[in-house]
């Protein structure tokens, strides 16, 4: 396990799972590691150990025959272990992934690396959204789906974008109410031009079809340019306050509505994880389309650091079967780089999978332009919002920050200590970002201009001890 | 609440064996395989911690182990994301406390 791979994968979801499978029966050295116990990530997330189904969705199916194949391909698998690092190798041009969690080695050696670290839930701020009560979409899906936990009663369902019907589905399946689905958009009908695209995704299309018809059979309304605003209660979620919303992002509170409700889950969209890319200076760009801030790649998914390859959802988002090819065309592209696959082969296979791969990002786009977020949902929250959680920083203070001459997100963490706390600002850095370009309105800002937190190691919050775990020298010799 | 469904998205399921853990001292009904914000939730319990500044109710959020709004005690230990952590035999959790460190 010690000795040095020549790829190490991280993340076993889809994308991550394609490029270990590829590069390993080629005969590349792979490890693939997850912090999860168990491959599959998020969209292929297996029952937990212990639980058994009586039958299985399509998706489980689908899931379970990747599983299968990536336990009998030759490779080695860190699971339950958490990269907080990865640094460049003091000799050799490869790289060093630094490791937490129980029974896991401290540190991997690999020469490339594949990223295939996901996405999460875009977090949008709002009066009440720290309370318990309000969660996300992955995490109602997570609690109905894999565990078969429903600790709400009466639902709002809030945000933008596919997930919302496939999470009020869940809940209607479960015997929960959903008082009401608010997609933030009001849905553009100029489908007409994509529907060859369409016809081409019949099975993703029934798929929605099926959840909509939960929808209207269990009488939940779908309110398009719908949002909440407010979630209320003294420990917990008692009610929420839902108002039509504008392009801009701007409540119009004249149409507001209390509904009365235990529990809100909202789902704006995606984010892509990006955070071990940027740690190690992989150029990123902003795309609004593909979720925010994504690491630039080449046509074999390789970033701007030769040897590093980027794939799946924390590379734009673009759903699972998009992950899978990706995934494909890195591992081949692995094969080649460490001399296991001969280039005309792998010309061959990446001539097979790139129609495959433009009709993915035809319905990749065809979703981002029906469910574009309006620009500015920041407008959402008030001067008393908390809009860093780790923290406890509100709105207010970010503003002040603005005031006293803060043009980017790194400025506003160095003056508030928005993004300093556990999370290291994955949940914050879009409300900062927007509250910043709010400020500074109608000056010619966007998202783009005002950058992004620093993400620097450990990527995630660690005991002490794990740092000496991880490095485990002798002490120098002094003469 | 737990719930088994058998419905067309959902369908029926059996849960592991059960497993003995305690939550703020009192024995919790625990299933293996779950995590401990699904027995936290099963049990009710909404509120996982309260805020470092203010102490603020907090409970589970983003449900993938990132947000770290979850944490919880676990034998003694602070700062264990609940929302990804199974539980397992012998287990004592706590709730409702600040970080503390």
């Amino acid at each position: 396990m010690s000795a040095r791979y020549d790829l190490a994968v991280i993340g076993a979801g889809p994308a991550g799972m394609e490029a270990a499978l590829i590069a390993s029966q080629a005969g590349v050295r792979t490890v693939v590691i997850d912090s999860a116990p168990q491959a599959g990530g998020q969209y292929y997330k297996p029952l937990p150990e212990g639980f058994t189904a009586a039958r299985k969705t399509a998706a489980e199916r689908d899931g379970e025959r990747l599983l299968g194949r990536l336990d009998a391909a030759p490779l080695e698998k860190v699971f339950g272990a958490l990269v907080w690092g990865i640094f460049k190798e003091e000799s050799g041009d490869g790289w060093v992934i630094a490791l937490s969690g129980a029974g896991v080695p401290g540190q991997i050696s690999a020469r490339c690396l594949v990223l295939a670290t996901g996405a999460y839930d875009t977090p949008v701020a709002f009066p009440g959204w720290t309370l318990p009560g309000v969660i996300s979409c992955g995490a109602a899906l997570t609690l109905l789906k894999n565990q078969r936990i429903a600790p709400f009663r009466r639902v709002l369902v809030s945000g933008s974008g596919p997930l919302l019907l496939s999470a009020a589905a869940h809940l209607i399946d479960a015997g929960v109410k959903v008082v009401a689905v608010c997609e933030v958009n009001p849905i553009h009908l100029g489908a007409v031009g994509y529907a060859p695209v369409m016809l081409r995704e019949m099975g993703r299309l029934r798929e929605g079809a099926e959840y909509f018809g939960r929808l209207v059979r269990g009488k939940t309304p779908y309110r398009m340019g719908w949002s909440v605003i407010e979630a209320c209660g003294a420990d917990h979620v008692e009610e929420a306050v839902i108002a039509k919303v504008g392009t801009d992002g701007t409540p119009q509170l004249a149409s507001k509505q209390t509904v009365i409700v235990d529990t809100v889950i909202c789902g704006y969209g995606l984010t892509p994880f990006t955070s071990p890319a940027q740690s190690i200076g992989c150029k990123m760009e902003y795309h609004s389309e593909k979720g925010g801030w994504i690491p630039w790649r080449d046509q074999r998914m390789q970033s701007s650091i030769s040897g590093v390859y980027i794939v799946g959802d924390c590379a734009g988002i673009g759903g699972a079967e998009n992950a899978r090819l990706e995934g494909q065309v890195a591992g081949t592209a692995v094969a080649v780089e460490t001399g296991r696959l001969q280039p005309p082969e792998a010309e061959n296979f990446y001539r097979h999978v790139t129609p495959k791969l433009a009709q993915q990002r035809s319905f990749g786009q065809l979703l981002a332009d029906f469910f574009a977020l309006p620009p500015n949902l920041i407008s959402l929250a008030r001067a008393d919002t908390i809009v860093c959680r780790c923290e406890e920083i509100t709105l207010l203070e970010v503003m002040k920050a603005v005031e006293a001459g803060a043009r980017t997100v790194g400025e506003v963490k160095m003056i508030t200590r928005t993004g300093m706390g556990n999370c290291q600002g994955r949940m914050c850095e879009r409300s900062v970002a927007g509250a910043i370009v709010k400020a500074l309105e109608p000056n010619a800002i966007s998202a783009a201009d005002v950058g992004r937190y620093t993400p620097r190691p450990p990527l995630h919050p660690l005991p002490l001890g794990s740092f000496l775990e991880a490095e485990p020298k002798p002490p120098k010799q002094t003469s | 609440m737990r719930i088994n469904p058998s419905s067309a998205l959902l369908p029926e399921l059996q849960r592991g064996k059960p497993v003995s853990i305690t939550v703020n001292g009192s024995p919790m009904d625990a299933y293996m395989g779950e995590t401990i914000a699904s027995v936290l939730l099963a049990a009710g319990i909404r509120t996982f911690r309260l805020s470092e500044k203010t102490g603020e109710p907090r409970g589970i959020f983003c449900g993938i182990g990132l947000c770290y709004e979850c944490l919880v005690t676990v034998d003694g230990v602070h700062a264990v994301r609940a929302c990804v952590t199974p539980v397992v035999n012998g287990m004592q959790i706590d709730t409702g406390k600040g970080l503390d460190l």
